[in-house]
């Protein structure tokens, strides 16, 4: 897996200076970028399995160019920003963001979430169905495909790796916690502000009113429930 | 009023005059008429002057029209001598009429004067609180409108004291005789001075029972009322005009603050950009391993002081958004004991082997809060504890729960904090007396605490004896019941 491809798009030299020395050396194979439209160009013609992209570039600049990835790619996305606000991580995770770092940061730290972002949750778990109905909508774990009245939905993998995890445990209230410990990994599980962006896009795909749940309901105070109807 | 020049009283006099004597011609000489015809056109004649002229002219006109009557047309003709006790009844009836007819006909006149003088004023008033409106200042405004009332009421000279500035100013052709001594008194004792050998005039102006100064004028064009209806308007557009320099300078200090804000805020993350690329190398290298230890101390200096400067950054971009009025909350329900648990672990190095204390109960009510804001008050109320007290007396952080709220405090055996000094603790850059040179610190840190409280809609005090130490504390409202 360390020969994955990661491009890092960033306007300081001294970071893509750092992040190609370090990301190498781990085995890494790295490619760099200055601004949002030269990583837009390396996206498309090269095949990459993992961006991490700065936010404040001259430019189009990160959100968007973010913006621009997910709509043509699934590839995983971590925004590296300094800014540490909530509104911007959640805006990063609305514009399809798979993870947010703080800049600055500690290499172990991002190393582990590079990891974390790259790793795939095995195609089938243990006591995932192969096939769950949620009213229109039908979900197909074996083909990693979404349907709703016939017509194919887009989800990233994180949206499905959550959603999976759901359909193996269903009608109990998962934690926040074991929520963010199982789709993203160990090193996480005070992110709730991760769950409840992709909770909203995961309901704006599959559920037939987004604003009134029937199926992905909010459990207050302690993490969230797929509600699974009895076949 | 103005009183008429001589020449032109003694020519309408002997116009009044001259018609009662046309009259006189016309009945005896020309037309032959009875006497009733001649005194009805005598009291048409007293009528006509004294509505037109005035008084004086009617009364003028009554008496010379009873002589002429008398003498011309009531026999025995040519004297006057009165043969017929009728007629004598006739002549006084004349006489009565004429001069009732005359008073009653300048009475009008008089009225009809007076209003048209009133509405007059009542103009030059409205005009005078138009302009006033839109007086465009360029020097000084009491001036200006000193300027401004003598041109308006065309007075002859006029004199404004201000008593704010303690300045007279004076406009209008002709310096008036009024010195500063009546004016400042008049300002202070709220009394109206009238000087009629000079025609002077000084009335007291205030606003809301505030001598705000005086205001004094020569001659009698103006009417009293005329006179405190403008030093209203004089006091109004000058509380205007302090209303709105005041309003000026609390939106300058606005703008500064903002303006420090945004700039300290784009510095403290200018400064980040290169600890970025310091982080990621000193870990890298730290975890890399295959370094002397000699080198992986000297790494983890290189870390931890990076950690330090990014936390000061960060803390200056904090203080500058709290400062600009940006706090804003994420509240969540959260525990209180794990936020003081982890706060506590902070202060680290800071707590130079002190005693702390840590005297909260782990089934504390959850409270709804931003837990990285009630962090920040935690951790100033323990920092603020440790440099404030000497090394070695400990330090006590305690929670309780009451019926609505939570409470936490921080309680120290320093050196305490005086009754006035408590109620000023926590005002922006303000610091305790005897620490200012002793203790590092920017007079904020309980400041930024306050502002942290009083978002999430709690209370913050200090109870303190001095000798006995201080305990800081803070309430937090409890959430809501789990449902």
């Amino acid at each position: 897996m360390t020969s994955a491809r990661i491009l890092v798009v960033d306007d300081e030299p001294q970071i893509r200076r750092v992040m190609r020395t370090t990301l190498v050396a781990r085995g890494y194979m790295v490619s760099t970028a200055r601004n949002g439209e030269e990583a837009l160009d390396k996206v498309r013609e090269e095949r990459f399995d993992l961006v991490l992209l700065d936010i404040n570039m001259p430019g189009i600049g990160g959100m968007e160019a973010c913006r621009i990835i997910r709509s043509q790619s699934d590839i995983p996305i971590v925004i590296l920003s300094i800014r540490n606000a909530e509104k911007e991580k959640v805006e990063a995770l609305d514009a399809g963001a798979d993870d947010y770092v703080t800049k600055p940061f500690s290499m172990p730290e991002l190393l582990a979430r590079i990891r974390a972002a790259l790793r795939r949750a095995p195609l089938l778990s243990s006591g995932t169905p192969d096939l769950v109905k949620l009213g229109p909508t039908e979900i197909n774990f074996v083909a990693r495909r979404v349907t709703v009245d016939g017509t194919e939905v887009r989800l990233t993998p994180k949206e499905f790796d959550l959603l999976r995890y759901f359909a193996s445990n269903p009608n109990v209230a998962i934690p926040h916690t074991k929520l963010l410990q199982a789709v993203w990994g160990p090193d996480y599980g005070e992110e709730v502000e991760y769950l409840r962006v992709f909770i909203n896009q995961l309901r704006k795909k599959i559920e037939p009113d987004p604003s009134h749940p029937a199926y992905l309901m909010t459990e207050p105070w302690v993490g969230y429930r797929l509600n699974l109807p009895k076949a | 009023m103005s009183p008429l020049s001589q020449p032109i009283k003694a020519f309408r006099i002997l116009g009044t005059l001259g018609i009662i004597g046309g009259i006189t011609l016309l009945y005896y000489r020309i037309f032959n008429v009875n006497n009733v015809t001649v005194a009805l056109s005598f009291l048409l004649a007293v009528l006509a002057t004294s509505t037109v002229w005035g008084v004086i002219e009617g009364l003028v006109a009554s008496v010379a029209s009873a002589l002429c009557f008398n003498f011309f047309f009531i026999p025995p003709i040519g004297s006057f001598t009165i043969a017929d006790p009728q007629n004598w009844v006739a002549l006084s009836v004349f006489v009565v009429t004429a001069v009732i007819v005359s008073q009653l006909a300048a009475r009008v006149r008089m009225q009809a004067l007076e209003s048209t003088y009133r509405q007059h004023e009542m103009e030059q008033l409205y005009t005078l609180s138009r302009n006033l409106l839109l007086l465009e200042v360029h020097g000084s405004l009491a001036q200006e409108t000193t300027n401004l009332i003598a041109q308006v009421f065309a007075l002859p000279g006029l004199a404004f004291y201000d008593r704010t500035s303690d300045r007279i100013h004076r406009a209008g052709p002709r310096d008036i005789p009024v010195d500063a001594g009546k004016l400042r008194d008049a300002a202070l004792q709220g009394t109206v001075f009238h000087d009629s050998a000079t025609k002077t005039t000084i009335i007291p102006i205030s606003l809301g029972g505030q001598p705000i100064g005086s205001l004094g004028i020569q001659g009698s064009q103006v009417s009293e009322t005329a006179l405190h209806a403008i030093g209203n308007l004089t006091a109004i557009t000058l509380e205007r005009a302090h209303a709105q320099d005041a309003a000026t300078r609390a939106e300058a200090a606005r703008q500064s603050e903002e303006w420090k804000s945004t700039m300290l805020d784009a510095l403290a993350h200018e400064f980040k950009t290169p600890l970025t690329p310091i982080k990621a190398a000193v870990t890298s290298m730290l975890s890399d391993g295959g370094v002397t230890p000699t080198h992986q101390e000297l790494l983890r200096i290189v870390d931890e002081e990076t950690d330090r400067l990014n936390s000061m950054l960060s803390e200056a971009i904090r203080t500058s958004r709290i400062e600009a009025g940006q706090l804003q909350l994420h509240r969540s329900p959260q525990s209180l004991s794990k936020i003081c648990q982890a706060e506590l672990e902070k202060l680290g190095e800071s707590i130079e082997g002190r005693k702390v204390i840590l005297d909260v109960p782990e089934k504390l009510p959850r409270v709804s809060v931003d837990p990285e804001f009630t962090g920040i008050v935690v951790w100033q109320l323990l920092i603020n504890a440790l440099k404030y007290t000497p090394p070695g007396s400990p330090v006590t952080l305690r929670a309780s729960a009451g019926e609505t709220e939570v409470i936490i405090s921080v309680e120290d055996c320093g050196p305490g904090i005086s009754e006035q000094e408590q109620r000023k603790v926590f005002e922006k850059f303000y610091r305790g007396k005897d620490q200012r040179e002793r203790i590092p610190g920017t007079g904020m840190g309980l400041t930024i605490a306050r502002e942290i409280v009083r978002a999430h809609h709690g209370r913050i005090w200090v109870e303190s004896e001095p000798g006995k130490g201080a305990r800081f504390s803070f309430s937090l409202p409890r959430a809501p019941r789990e449902s």
